[in-house]
């Protein structure tokens, strides 16, 4: 007689929470402080009550001084309220050496590890070690049992943090001064840090370290995200912090403002204004839109500067793609596609402060799904950047005949390098939000499928990515996850199950914490991620107690784990498959005129 | 010159290159050996064996994809210069003859075999692909029967809807009788790989012929048909190009083993009668 298929708890959103030791008193220290005392728990609905957001998407954390919170460069999942202390931002590009912020590298099996991939994969595809799924929960439960906080004595604050020692891979910045190259900003108590790149799914913008003995709230951005929509206060609280200090960050990154001094930043930043055009769920749009005409999509697309008007204004993208096109007969052409640090107008600007005649904006800037940009009113630019910049460093004026030809000058077509029918594709199917996107040569592919037995042999039997997808003349996109620049496919994700590896930014998937619920898969605007039914070591589907099978979400995750790197690139015999980042033209241009 | 060379056209003039000075500097040892009088057979037979036993090594690399061994690329470029090289180093070996005895004949004729598929292997990668992308949509290999069972389902229902809407059997009794058959299974292997597509164009020309017998609404239902039958003679061509670029392996493979053991044990008969077993 066959042995019965094997059932499991269906995973739940919280079985795994962001620190198992949170428990009710904790909650009740971070209740008690404001903002989070004016939240009105009503709001939240029953399913997701606030306590429970705290109790499960929180951890109170301990920091001594020196210690490093967040690294510049790191792609970060959560944000931080300061309860007690302060923490120093540390200004500029690599303020402190790459080598002293204790980064966390990614695990790679070594050689013995991965050899034992021969023997040790299952047989059959999908399968998955149970006994995990059961001990994550019973650790978190033991966790909260064992190990909870003594109930807070009336009237006293004692910290709320727990007094670990010194946390296991915590980092010191022993010597402050002498490691920092640039200046600090000090934040104190009340403020949040690392909403930016929790929320925008960017990297840490700034390394950040403990300037005292201070005890954080870090919430996960689930969490956030969820306390930004219920609770107006908080929404207000971050989003003040956000504009504040992401606008002057912003300007203080971007190559022209640099040698201004902090009190001009500051007359700038106050003069700059804050634009956002469609929406951040972009993707929703995107699929209901993919199948009509190029042209009609183009018309969808949110303008934000249009060619012929005078420039107004230096616009600096923030967030998001941009399209950059010109007209071309009765239709427009796409010349370029601008992204999170990109400009637009800077050329026009510098043209017009330079010379008695005046250009106009040669290209039409429109929104591709969610933009947010800075401009900086025309005066402002005029009055303060401009004179800061070296005549030699200013770009060449405009030639007439230029602008009064109406043609993309092919210098600036994306330096030239790509067919404008390529960039037409990229832009069309939004795969310029690609870091690691599949490009097939399809003239030297020989349907040979190395490539996706390699994927397979290194992930579970089964192959996380499609020989298949958008193709322009011999080049195809497979449908392979792309470790999109902006992820949208982790915006609904009710656990934080797909995140950014902090190091490297490859957008993965925790198998442990995922529950199957396919809100990535169907965010997801490239069907880049699968949902497939896990099995036992028989083969036999696993079902939750109503005899459903259970599903966890499944991508490519770029083999990040294997020491060779991604399997599938090396596994082409002819050469014909490559994993690129669209925004480097330059390795896309070589690698499509090899 | 130099800087009008693509890159792909630059790498292959140096392992050209890198080829020809292994072919002269293997042809002038030999050359010294036979000189001085050495058996040189021997040395020659070796490196041969040496050489196919490293172009077999290549299938095993293909095995464990996650060992950091270096790319599978680097490995076909070494596949396909060795590969010339081995024939070189037979020709060599055999001094241009081919052998009398039973045993050598039959060594001999498993290695022109081998060499002849991997030769075969490699002009179908180097064609096959281009035709494949630019003959009509790509496929996946394995969907091809769902795809034509899909297609052949709608050309059904497109016959059957044709004779209720037009109250003629005249598309129904042409798709009975030439049609079906067409639609049923893989057709016209042979013709696609020799570039033919007449098959296709004589179905064609009797749809046109069909034309002058049939209303515009019939003409509509033909126009359709067309397409379908497009559509089918790329999945026959997909089919046929991508089959050959998988089964060609199915002969080359089992032959380098065969190859393998039939030299190894020419390797060993050598050994024996130049007394090294006695």
């Amino acid at each position: 007689m066959a042995e019965p298929t094997a059932t499991i708890s269906r995973p739940q959103r919280w079985d795994v929470p962001f620190d198992s030791k949170m428990d009710a008193a904790a909650v009740d220290s971070v209740l008690a402080i404001a903002p989070f005392s004016r939240i009105d728990p009503t709001n939240f609905p029953k399913s997701t009550p606030l306590r429970d957001i705290l109790l499960n998407d929180t951890s109170l954390r301990s920091f001594r001084k020196g210690e490093v919170i967040v690294r510049e460069g790191d792609y970060g999942n959560s944000a931080f309220f300061i309860i007690r202390g302060s923490v120093k931002v540390a200004l500029g590009k690599d303020a402190i050496p790459a080598t002293l912020l204790g980064r966390r590298e990614t695990h790679k099996k070594n050689f013995l590890e991965t050899l034992g991939q021969l023997w040790r994969n299952p047989l059959h595809p999908e399968v998955r070690d149970t006994a995990r799924y059961s001990a994550a929960r019973a650790a978190s439960a033991a966790a909260r049992s064992g190990d909870a906080r003594s109930p807070l004595p009336g009237g006293s604050r004692p910290p709320l943090a727990r007094k670990d020692e010194v946390k296991a891979g915590a980092v010191f910045l022993s010597d402050i001064p002498a490691v920092l190259k640039g200046g600090t900003v000090s934040l104190g108590a009340g403020l949040f840090f690392g909403e930016i790149a929790a929320l925008g799914r960017t990297p840490r913008t700034a390394s950040i370290f403990a300037d005292e003995p201070s005890e954080l709230l870090e919430i996960r951005w689930q969490g956030l995200r969820e306390l930004r929509l219920r609770a107006p206060e908080i929404k207000q609280f971050v989003d003040t912090n956000y504009r504040k200090y992401s606008l002057e960050n912003h300007l203080r990154e971007t190559e022209y403002f640099k040698d201004l001094t902090p009190e001009e930043l500051k007359l700038v930043a106050d003069q700059t204004r804050f634009e956002t055009y469609g929406g951040f769920d972009w993707h929703t749009d995107y699929k209901k839109n993919r199948d009509t005409s190029p042209v009609e999509r183009m018309r969808g697309e949110p303008v934000i500067a249009e060619q012929g008007q005078y420039a107004n204004g230096l616009i600096l993208i923030r967030a998001g793609f941009a399209r950059l096109s010109q007209k071309y007969n009765h239709g427009e052409r796409t010349a370029s596609y601008l992204a999170r640090g990109q400009m637009f107008g800077f050329k026009e600007i510098a043209h017009n402060w330079r010379s008695k005649d005046t250009v106009s904006l040669r290209y039409t800037l429109r929104a591709l799904g969610y933009v947010d940009v800075l401009v900086v009113p025309t005066h402002v630019v005029e009055k303060y950047v401009l004179p800061k910049i070296a005549a030699a460093d200013l770009p060449p004026l405009i030639e007439a005949k230029h602008e009064a030809e109406n043609l993309i000058s092919p210098l600036e077509q994306l330096s030239g390098k790509l067919p404008t029918d390529f960039v037409e594709f990229l832009v069309d199917h939004r795969f310029i939000n690609g870091r690691a996107t599949m490009l097939i040569d399809l003239e030297r592919c020989t349907r040979c499928d190395d490539c996706v037995r390699a994927c397979a042999a290194g992930h579970d039997n089964n192959p996380r990515f499609v020989r298949h997808g958008q193709q322009l003349g011999s080049y195809m996109v497979a449908t392979a996850c792309m470790h999109c620049l902006d992820p949208v496919c982790m915006i609904g994700c009710p656990t934080g199950a797909i995140s950014r590896d902090s190091a490297g930014g490859q957008v993965v998937i925790n198998d442990v914490t995922c529950i199957g619920c396919s809100t990535c898969a169907n965010s997801c605007p490239y069907n880049n991620i699968q949902m497939v039914e896990i099995r036992d070591a028989r083969g036999e589907p696993l079902l939750d107690q109503e005899k459903k099978p259970v599903t966890k979400a499944a991508k490519c995750d770029l083999c990040l784990e294997q020491p060779a790197g991604p399997a599938c690139v090396r596994a082409c015999p002819h050469d014909a498959l490559t994993r690129l980042n669209i925004r480097d033209t330059d390795t896309l241009a070589a690698w499509l005129q090899r | 010159m130099a800087a009008t060379l693509t890159p792909s056209f630059r790498r292959i003039l140096l392992r050209a290159g890198l080829l020809a000075v292994a072919v002269g500097g293997v042809w002038s040892w030999q050359h010294g050996l036979a000189i001085s009088l050495h058996h040189t057979a021997i040395f020659t037979g070796l490196a041969l064996l040496g050489t196919c036993l490293g172009l077999a090594l290549f299938n095993s690399r293909k095995k464990l994809p996650f060992l950091p061994l270096l790319r599978a690329a680097t490995w076909t470029q070494f596949h396909i210069y060795a590969g010339w090289f081995s024939i070189f180093l037979f020709l060599l070996h055999t001094g241009l003859r081919w052998p009398d005895g039973l045993f050598e004949s039959l060594l001999a004729s498993v290695f022109t075999l081998v060499a002849l598929s991997g030769v075969f292997g490699l002009y179908l990668s180097r064609t096959l692909p281009a035709r494949l992308t630019h003959h009509g949509e790509n496929v996946i290999y394995e969907r091809i029967p769902a795809l034509r069972s899909k297609l052949q389902r709608d050309v059904e229902a497109l016959v059957l809807k044709s004779v209720e809407d037009t109250k003629s059997c005249t598309i129904a009794d042409f798709y009975a009788t030439r049609l079906k058959s067409y639609f049923d299974r893989p057709r016209n292997f042979f013709y696609y790989l020799t570039r033919g597509q007449a098959p296709l164009k004589n179905i064609l020309s009797e749809i046109r012929l069909l034309e002058r017998y049939t209303n515009e609404r019939e003409h509509a239902i033909l126009a359709e048909l067309t397409e379908c039958l497009q559509a089918k003679e790329n999945l026959d061509f997909q089919l046929a190009g991508q089959g050959l670029l998988k089964y060609w392996l199915f002969v080359h493979i089992p032959l380098t083993a065969s190859l393998l053991l039939l030299g190894a044990f020419h390797g060993l008969l050598v050994f024996y009668f130049a007394g090294g077993l006695r």
